[in-house]
């Protein structure tokens, strides 16, 4: 791996994506704004923080992942002088960098509309429930190249996660247990932390483990 | 200096319902060779093999005296690649793309961009969505060229280009041959490659059925596609 290669493929992924990431910044920062303002106000800034972190994901999924290929730019990046494994290194690295300022916002405000106030412990474990969720399907996007293999991961991730949090948490003798300690800031807090970058740090690692196998780059 | 810019041996690749069998090529420095033949000959597949972005099943690839694609990075840095499936970011200015490259190749050669950008007369400051299919191939050779590259690997860089910007193209990549850079160039047509190449290599169904000098081809049946189809039927 090339550092300095890397870093310039970020550059230019941040670079084509200026305009776009300035939008779902200020999006962000008026979704805390209305978080924080009066009740009546509260769902609006809810459902637009989750506008922004559903349509940041979309865009940088479909814009700097999937979008290379079918532009043809992809063609022009691997010629130069770099290697499909820092490539693949440099977009994962890129896609996290454009999530992480609007999403973090974002998240902010989530945090914020919830019943329980802001708290660090809940904005971590939302933004990091977002990442490891928007991770996998990152990967997906990076290792299938295509959009349908990008929207068979998303659906059954939704599919999954749905139905866990919905049919099977609330009969588990635990999930109370576990709830409380969170809000608590308790050991439950870094465990899930652990747990979500742990899932982040497996999707890269897949990645670049299936980049690395691949036969075709274009 | 090893004086091979391309050197394939048995390499082989394997798709559903096409195969690449067997090829030994090799292409000496400063020289230039035309691929030829028929959609879905090869061609594509052959020149992506060279440039290391698509892997074969077999044999072994050394360009510029490099294995590829244990080198792919140097190797990559002395080879320019123009293909008709290839585009470059629309909404950026071809400057953007210039200092992209440049950040990425030691070999960038800023006072020769500038005089490329005269000779091909292309504006760095316009974006790239303005520019023609001829000016984009331009714009393309001006950032392989740039970089001052040892070989040029070409896939169907004229293809829907009109006769005058093929003329042009033409003219282009004969000085760069004369410059001493070896070229590997596919086309359709057979007058692009007679223009630039020393040799044609035919292709047909995955295999190199024929190569020879261009004036022994051009001496046997007056044009490229005429010998290649003498051959191939």
């Amino acid at each position: 791996m090339r550092g300095r290669e890397v870093a310039r493929l970020v550059g230019k992924d941040l670079s084509l994506m200026r305009l776009p990431l300035a939008a779902y910044v200020a999006a962000a920062l008026v979704s805390v704004a209305l978080a924080a303002g009066p009740p009546a106000l509260r769902s609006a800034g809810l459902t637009l923080a989750l506008n922004v972190l559903i349509g940041l994901s979309f865009h940088v999924t479909l814009g700097p992942v999937l979008g290379e290929r079918e532009k043809k730019t992809l063609a022009f990046v691997m010629s130069l002088p770099v290697r499909p494994r820092d490539a693949a290194l440099a977009k994962l690295a890129a896609a996290g960098a454009m999530f992480a300022l609007p999403g973090g916002i974002a998240a902010a405000a989530i945090a914020v509309a919830l019943p329980l106030g802001m708290r660090p412990s809940v904005w971590g474990l939302v933004l990091g429930a977002w990442m490891a969720f928007f991770s996998i399907v990152l990967a997906a996007a990076i290792v299938t190249e295509s959009i349908g293999g990008t929207i068979a991961a998303l659906t059954g991730l939704i599919f999954v996660a749905g139905n866990v949090a919905i049919q099977v948490l609330p009969t588990l003798a635990w999930t109370g247990r576990y709830v409380r300690d969170v809000l608590a800031g308790g050991p439950s807090v870094p465990l899930t932390l652990g747990v979500e970058i742990a899932i982040v740090a497996g999707a890269v690692a897949a990645t670049l483990v299936v980049q690395g196998r691949k036969s075709s780059f274009v | 200096m090893n004086a091979q810019a391309i050197r394939l041996e048995g390499v082989g690749k394997r798709y559903a319902g096409f195969t690449l069998a067997d090829i030994d090529l090799d292409l000496a420095r400063g020289r230039a060779l035309g691929l030829i033949g028929p959609n879905g000959a090869g061609k594509s597949t052959l020149i992506r093999i060279v440039m290391g972005l698509v892997r074969p099943d077999a044999g072994r690839v050394r360009v510029l005296a490099r294995a590829m694609p244990a080198d792919e990075r140097e190797i990559k840095s002395r080879v320019g690649f123009v293909s008709d499936d290839m585009a470059l970011y629309r909404g950026k200015s071809l400057r953007w793309h210039m200092d992209l490259v440049a950040s990425l190749n030691v070999n960038w050669d800023e006072a020769r961009a500038r005089v490329l950008l005269d000779r091909f007369e292309l504006s760095p400051h316009r974006s790239v969505r303005g520019l023609s299919r001829g000016q984009q191939v331009k714009a393309l050779l001006l950032l392989a060229l740039a970089r001052r590259v040892e070989l040029l690997v070409l896939d169907e860089p004229t293809a829907g280009l009109d006769p005058l910007m093929r003329h042009q193209l033409m003219a282009i990549l004969d000085e760069a041959r004369e410059d001493g850079c070896a070229i590997l160039l596919s086309s359709h047509h057979g007058e692009d490659v007679a223009a630039v190449a020393d040799e044609a290599a035919f292709l047909s169904r995955g295999a190199i059925v024929a190569r020879a000098p261009v004036a022994t081809f051009l001496g046997e049946g007056g044009s490229l596609e005429a010998a290649f189809l003498a051959r191939v039927s």
